[in-house]
């Protein structure tokens, strides 16, 4: 069924495009992005219901815990190549780094409407038997529902500091780089804009890329960080970074013996941090400061990346940079 | 260090030095540190310099709003609550700060502003008896709807037209915040010992509020009353630093000389403006009269009307010939 979505995405992309290349005018424009994104979601909600099972819900009870976890489990994110910025590769590289703790196959697949498939509008998510699940903390409690968990060794009071740790990661190192790919005007237009929208046509892929910048840049302002400037932001990942190797310390993982979700994000975050390469090397910078950090994720890299040649995370390791993502 | 600075926040209530979160940190991490502040309680933020409260009035910076920002200069000025901490306990401020921004913020703006019962029957009665007139009429709609399109933003519209899913999910993860700061603070008299930091601001600033407002609709303030170590923590803190401000449970004493000494204060406005108006009602009744005719100075009163019955006699005298 999601095949048959593609086809029918595309066709009502073509019409869309030549139907705006022809009625160009504001009003129509706005309308079109409205429709064009509210037609891609529809799409996506489409090729969710046709999949057996609820979309969204919690998974409790024991019927859940009993099945197993399938081979054919499926995470989805954007085209890595083209399309990907750096938040959500950051994400879905959490989200791997997790499945792969808890020992559990999950086969990356890259598609274009990925965002809008979500059921969530967030990316990754997981396909598994036939429940589709967003965003690392709602997968940390499926999976945990299956029977996983990395976090049952912990006492109440680490379990506190390490959900705090997660929205301290959540808070100031998710939102320093929407606020660096979606607010700073040279980033926006050198390196977001490009990618953003390269799998559509022209002008679909600027209308999204300009509805998806607004709707970011409202919610910046409604948390405050629209007021902040380029220096600002890299002082709050500073501090973020330094608070992060303060807590770290010269322990392998950050509740000692075993790495927990927690590790997963952070590392999802700063690796990719380390190896996307953007207008200027400031924020890598920032976190090349503390050696402890980079140690620590090439030390995940290394224990759970390395076996998997496809992953391109490997790759990585080799060169400090990577020109794969621009 | 001459001149203290000055802090302009909204007014106590409550049981409260201060009802709004924001101001409330201010206040207490003021307290905690001993800073000199002089303190303006006012009830509208069009009293305040900047507009918006809280406000720092500073001598040298100008005017700074944001609550991060004032803690901020306040430890620039040597007035720092975190001086004793070790690097990791910094750490955790810094996390256990964003917890409570992310899960717990929200959901109590949600609980104060946006619930429909517990806005309707407690939030804006309060804010519309407290602000003076004519304020009282648009700003709690105008506050209520800057809530709610913050709350939309950060949640996104699927959360906001589910009710069921915003209580079941959103909800629970601000209740178990909450079981998190409990069980972090555990027996503790502060979170960091037994001297208070900058987190320990915050978090009572939050948890105040909730645990003292009298709320229709209270399952967060349920989940919080039966976290015991919470509640003592808050009163504690009340009752330290705040002992002749907020921390009398009865209502009624101080609450009716606070509603004196404001009706006292606006006593003066009240005389002039009721003068005024009845200035204004014999200014205009007197001069209508005179203008109409209807009353006249002796002087000026045989003439005019005299001469115009006159003017009309010849006038119809003159049409029938």
């Amino acid at each position: 069924m999601l095949i048959h979505t593609d086809l029918l995405r595309r066709m009502l992309e073509v019409c869309l495009s030549n139907w705006a290349f022809c009625h160009l005018g504001p009003q129509l424009i706005s309308h079109l992005c409205k429709t064009g994104a509210a037609v891609l979601k529809a799409m996506g909600r489409i090729g969710n219901e046709t999949v057996k099972g609820s979309l969204n819900e919690r998974p409790e009870g024991p019927e859940l815990a009993a099945e197993p976890w399938p081979e054919n489990a499926a995470l989805y994110q954007q085209l890595k190549e083209e399309q990907i910025l750096l938040s959500d590769n950051a994400s879905s590289l959490a989200v791997q780094a997790f499945l792969q703790m808890c020992n559990l196959p999950v086969r990356v697949i890259c598609r274009a409407n990925a965002e809008y498939m979500s059921p969530s509008g967030k990316v990754p998510f997981i396909h598994v038997g036939n429940q589709v699940v967003s965003e690392l903390g709602p997968i940390v409690q499926f999976v945990k529902a299956k029977g996983h968990s990395l976090s049952d060794g912990l006492d109440e009071v680490q379990k506190a500091e390490m959900k705090a740790y997660m929205e301290l990661v959540n808070n100031m190192l998710l939102t320093a780089e929407l606020y660096l790919q979606w607010c700073d005007d040279v980033t926006v237009e050198e390196i977001t804009h490009p990618r953003y929208g390269s799998p559509y046509p022209w002008p679909l892929n600027r209308i999204l890329s300009y509805q998806k910048q607004w709707e970011i840049r409202r919610k910046m302002k409604a948390i405050g960080w629209a007021g902040k400037t380029l220096e600002q932001v890299l002082e709050d990942v500073d501090q973020c970074c330094h608070a992060l190797s303060q807590r770290l310390g010269t322990q392998p993982y950050f509740f000692n013996k075993h790495p927990t979700e927690l590790d997963a994000l952070v590392f999802g975050h700063l690796f990719t941090i380390l190896t996307t390469q953007l207008i200027t090397d400031e924020l890598s910078e920032k976190v090349k400061n503390y050696s402890n950090l980079t140690a620590f994720c090439r030390r995940i890299e290394q224990q759970y990346f390395e076996g998997h040649e496809k992953d391109s995370a490997t790759i990585a390791a080799r060169s400090s940079k990577r020109p794969l993502l621009r | 260090m001459a001149a203290p600075m000055e802090l302009f926040c909204w007014a106590g209530g409550w049981g409260l030095p201060s009802v709004d979160p924001d101001c409330l940190a201010v206040l207490t991490y003021a307290r905690f540190t001993g800073a000199p502040l002089k303190v303006h309680r006012v009830t509208s933020p069009w009293r305040s310099p900047s507009g918006h409260l809280p406000a720092l009035r500073t001598r040298d910076e100008g005017i700074i709003s944001k609550p991060q920002q004032i803690i901020t200069h306040l430890r620039k000025q040597k007035y720092n609550a975190d001086y004793d901490l070790s690097a990791t306990q910094s750490a955790d401020t810094l996390a256990f700060v964003s917890l409570l921004e992310e899960k717990l913020l929200p959901v109590l703006i949600h609980t104060f502003w946006v619930d429909a019962k517990n806005y309707v029957e407690h939030t804006r009665k309060w804010y519309a008896e407290t602000i003076p007139f004519p304020l009282n009429f648009f700003l709690p709609n105008t506050m209520h709807k800057r809530h709610l399109e913050r709350l939309q933003l950060i949640w996104g519209d699927d959360y906001m037209e589910d009710e069921e899913k915003l209580e079941k999910e959103l909800y629970r993860e601000a209740r178990e915040c909450l079981t998190l700061l409990s069980q972090r603070l555990g027996s503790q008299k502060f979170f960091f010992g037994d001297s208070p930091a900058s987190l320990d601001a915050l978090v009572f600033s939050r948890l105040a509020p909730l645990l003292k407002a009298k709320l229709p609709n209270g399952k967060l303030q349920q989940h919080l009353k039966s976290l015991q170590n919470l509640c003592n923590y808050c009163t504690s803190i009340l009752s330290l630093y705040f002992p002749w401000d907020g921390g009398d449970p009865l209502t009624g004493v101080p609450r009716a000389a606070a509603t004196d000494g404001s009706e006292a204060e606006e006593d003066p406005h009240k005389r002039r403006k009721q003068l005024l108006s009845v200035l204004v009602g014999l200014v205009a009744m007197l001069g209508y009269a005179f203008l109409s005719g209807i009353v006249s100075i002796q002087r000026g009163s045989v003439g005019p009307a005299g001469r115009q019955p006159v003017a009309l006699e010849e006038e119809e005298e003159e049409e029938e010939e």
